[in-house]
């Protein structure tokens, strides 16, 4: 690892935005449009986020890109943003956001040659994503083990089986999502697991991998993963009303890897580093840094969007990126007051339309409280 | 709440140790902290006990009776705060270094301590990953090592088993004073406890607990960042140390170490550590910052560039994390134990710095040998807070 030479190490930048996933991308693609000059920080080889993994078509209204697949809608941003003149720095990692908005970036994939620059930027957009929870069993630690967005990755985005007899754990959308794309890829979904008494996600992705012939167990976890040196075989068991294994229902699986797909919480940490005001809201996976209308955290200057701000999905996490983004453009002057309210109204109302019915109303409310909490922060300093 | 003998506040390694050794020498005590256990300066510093690094006189006498303390404690507690002794090693970087460090040793030599001067071949042997270039070194035997947090723990699970209260998240907001002006009792957020002695052990945060009571104690917060690696394979085998910022940092020897801007301008002195975990502490700096303990990306850059210098393998390794916390400085360089004398059952335990977790097993010592009316191991007449008297001090402190 070097440091760029010499004292005056610092580069500066209008906006900077950590995490090139559809928010951040958005909110790049907005600030550029109106003028800003914008950086992007991403840590992988190719920005996009969750997007280049999403193989199956969106649902939703037209306007969100509904019957377009995940990718499609990536490869666009990443072409828009190119146009507009966005600077993406890539394999690079955002290790930490000190006072000043100065934020530490760490490029490179060769540990001797990764090399660490300063950047600060006047308004910085924090779009880091979520991180996948997990669930400890006896034997969680053992190769095969893994996260369903790993395996997702490992299929759509690296084109590698992770097993061949896969035992899936929960069954939220993606769960129920990654279990059919297993399937596509080749492996056999041994059974599915939730202990919850319903399936947590869409019925008609549920049904998917019932008609292929999945069995789902419902209140039902695992107690242990068996094997060595990788894992060779499950244990699952009934649970009772209270979450408790019921003694005498084990059953043995033969697995050789088991995807735990338990639900996202917000990859907070640059935030909560920097001081941002936090609170925990299990709607929205967690402990999220809360944000006024324009997506402004507590600290003056510092936005935070998508999942980042609460577990959501890529359109909602799309139009918070748009949001921060025409904000940012007229707190640097390139828009008036007027034109960016105009914008934000127009932003804020399909947001209202992605957080409604059955599924959104639950995340509707939470953001509600996120944003009423943030009104009673700001009137206690005042 | 009911009443104690003692009120002891502040349970960092100081206010453990002092409430541990109360509660031994039979003591009704209480310990009052406003957080955690060990939640302050105690879980945001290193992690040594030394004597190498103190002047010769008091400052050595008390470094080494405190490791004599934690080596019998070791043996008596059956909480493990993973003490041990491998030693230290203070290198020198230059001859002018080296001279300077012959003539401490010898003064330390005649002390009794088990002090000596090795050569680059011997410290090799020792540290094979440190720099080729160094011209010598004090290899320090009764140097020791203990994880700072499971210290302040085994002080307060020791002293529970003989009857120690432990009031954590109770905020103190005065202490009540009688119409003689001894003290009454300690007022918190949560009730006030009656008591006829006090013992501010705020580290840091013992100014505060001064005025509360018209105290004007001399003790500001310094800040100190440290990096900690990743898990690797062995770098260094005991806390390795410049001795060149011991010289800068003793204002009385006329000395400018031959460092980088960035180096100078932070403060920064090289010191290494290993843990328990396989992972190192790399350090340290000194500043006046207040109360701010946030990280700064620039001294972290010096620390590393500091650290690469003596052991240049560093470069190789990554940094997984860094903290900054606050030292207790205090005016003169030497903490204050004793009692106030204008305010009868107001004692300070107060102003380490550095040396916090170093000098708290014979700090607690020694409070409870004046409490009890003993005479104390060795003459601690330097250490008292009538050495201030008639001074005033400004609340901000500048370099």
């Amino acid at each position: 690892m070097a440091w760029e030479s010499g004292v005056q190490f610092m580069i500066k930048k209008e906006v900077v935005v950590i995490g090139g996933g559809p928010s951040g991308m958005a909110a790049a693609i907005e600030a550029a449009k109106r003028g800003a000059e914008v950086l992007v920080i991403d840590a992988n080889e190719k920005a996009g986020g969750q997007l280049f993994k999403q193989i199956h078509k969106f649902f939703g209204s037209s306007e969100h890109g509904a019957g377009v697949r995940g990718i499609d809608i990536g490869r666009d941003l990443l072409k828009e943003a190119e146009e507009l003149g966005v600077e993406v720095w890539l394999n690079s990692v955002a290790i930490g956001l000190f006072a000043e908005k100065q934020i530490a970036v760490e490029t490179g994939t060769d540990d001797a040659e990764k090399i660490v620059r300063v950047v600060e930027g006047e308004k910085i957009v924090i779009a880091c994503g979520a991180s996948e929870n997990v669930v400890r069993f006896q034997g969680w630690t053992l190769p095969g083990i893994m996260g369903a967005g790993a395996a997702q990755t490992m299929i759509n985005a690296n084109r590698v089986l992770p097993g061949k007899k896969i035992l899936m754990v929960g069954s939220g959308n993606v769960g129920l999502i990654v279990s059919y794309q297993l399937m596509q890829a080749g492996a056999d979904v041994v059974a599915l697991v939730e202990a919850a008494p319903n399936i947590g996600g869409y019925v008609v992705h549920a049904s998917k991998i019932a008609r292929a012939g999945v069995p789902i167990y419902t209140r039902h976890t695992v107690l242990e993963a068996r094997g060595e040196g990788r894992v060779k075989e499950a244990v699952i068991c009934e649970v009772d009303g209270k979450w408790q294994p019921v003694p005498g229902t084990e059953k043995v699986i033969e697995v050789d890897a088991i995807a735990i797909a338990a639900g996202l919480k917000p990859l907070a940490e640059l935030a909560i580093m920097n001081g941002c005001k936090t609170k925990f809201d299990p709607i929205l996976g967690g402990w999220a840094p809360l944000h006024d209308e324009n997506m402004e955290s507590s600290c003056s200057g510092i936005y935070v969007v998508g999942d980042v701000t609460g577990v959501e999905e890529a359109n909602t996490a799309l139009e918070e990126g748009r949001l921060a983004g025409v904000a940012i453009a007229a707190a640097l002057g390139k828009i008036t007051a007027e034109e960016a309210e105009t914008e934000k109204k127009k932003i804020w109302d399909r947001l209202d339309g992605l957080r409604s019915g059955p599924h959104g109303e639950a995340r509707m409310k939470a953001k509600d409280r996120q944003l009423a909490d943030f009104r009673q922060l700001s009137a206690a300093e005042i | 709440m009911n009443s104690f003998d003692v009120v002891v506040v502040g349970a960092g390694a100081v206010g453990t140790s002092v409430a541990y050794h109360l509660t031994k020498k039979g003591f009704e005590v209480a310990l009052v902290e406003r957080g955690d256990i060990a939640s302050g300066t105690s879980s945001h510093c290193d992690a040594v006990a030394l004597i190498c690094d103190k002047k010769p006189g008091i400052d050595t006498q008390m470094g080494y009776a405190s490791i004599q303390v934690f080596k019998e404690l070791a043996k008596e507690f059956s909480y493990d705060f993973e003490f041990h002794q491998p030693g230290s090693l203070y290198v020198c970087e230059t001859d002018q270094e080296y001279e300077v460090a012959a003539d401490y040793v010898k003064q330390q030599q005649a002390d009794g301590y088990a002090m000596r001067m090795v050569d680059p071949y011997e410290m090799q042997e020792m540290e094979p990953y440190l720099a080729k270039d160094l011209v010598g070194g004090i290899w320090t035997e009764p140097d020791s090592s203990m994880s700072p947090y499971k210290l302040c723990f085994a002080f307060v699970e020791e002293a529970k088993k003989l009857g120690l209260k432990v009031f954590d998240h109770h905020t103190v907001q005065g202490i009540k004073l009688n119409e003689k002006g001894s003290v009454e009792g300690v007022i918190t957020d949560r009730g006030t406890i009656k008591t006829k002695r006090v013992v501010n052990c705020g580290g840091p945060w013992a100014r505060e607990l001064g005025k509360m009571v018209g105290l004007d104690i001399p003790i500001f917060p310094r800040k100190g960042t440290i990096l900690i690696s990743e898990k690797t394979a062995r770098v260094c085998n005991q806390k390795v140390h410049e001795f060149g910022y011991m010289l800068s940092k003793f204002e009385d020897i006329n000395f400018k170490r031959n460092v980088s801007e960035l180096v100078e301008k932070h403060n920064v002195a090289f010191n290494i550590e290993p843990t328990k975990a396989d992972n190192f502490l790399l350090g340290g700096n000194r500043e006046y910052k207040g109360f701010d303990i946030n990280t700064e990306i620039e001294v972290m850059r010096a620390i590393a560039e500091r650290g690469i210098r003596f052991f240049p393998i560093i470069s190789e390794i990554n940094m997984i994390r860094a903290y900054s916390g606050v030292r207790p400085y205090c005016e003169g360089h030497l903490p204050i134990v004793s009692e106030v004398e204008e305010i009868p059952g107001y004692f300070i335990a107060a102003g380490h710095e550095g040396d916090g977790i170093s000098l708290s097993g014979i700090t607690g010592r020694m409070v409870a040998q004046i409490m009890a009316g003993e005479e104390t191991d060795f003459d601690i007449s330097k250490l008292n807070f009538s050495r201030f008297k008639g001074q005033t001090f400004a609340d901000d402190m500048a370099e």
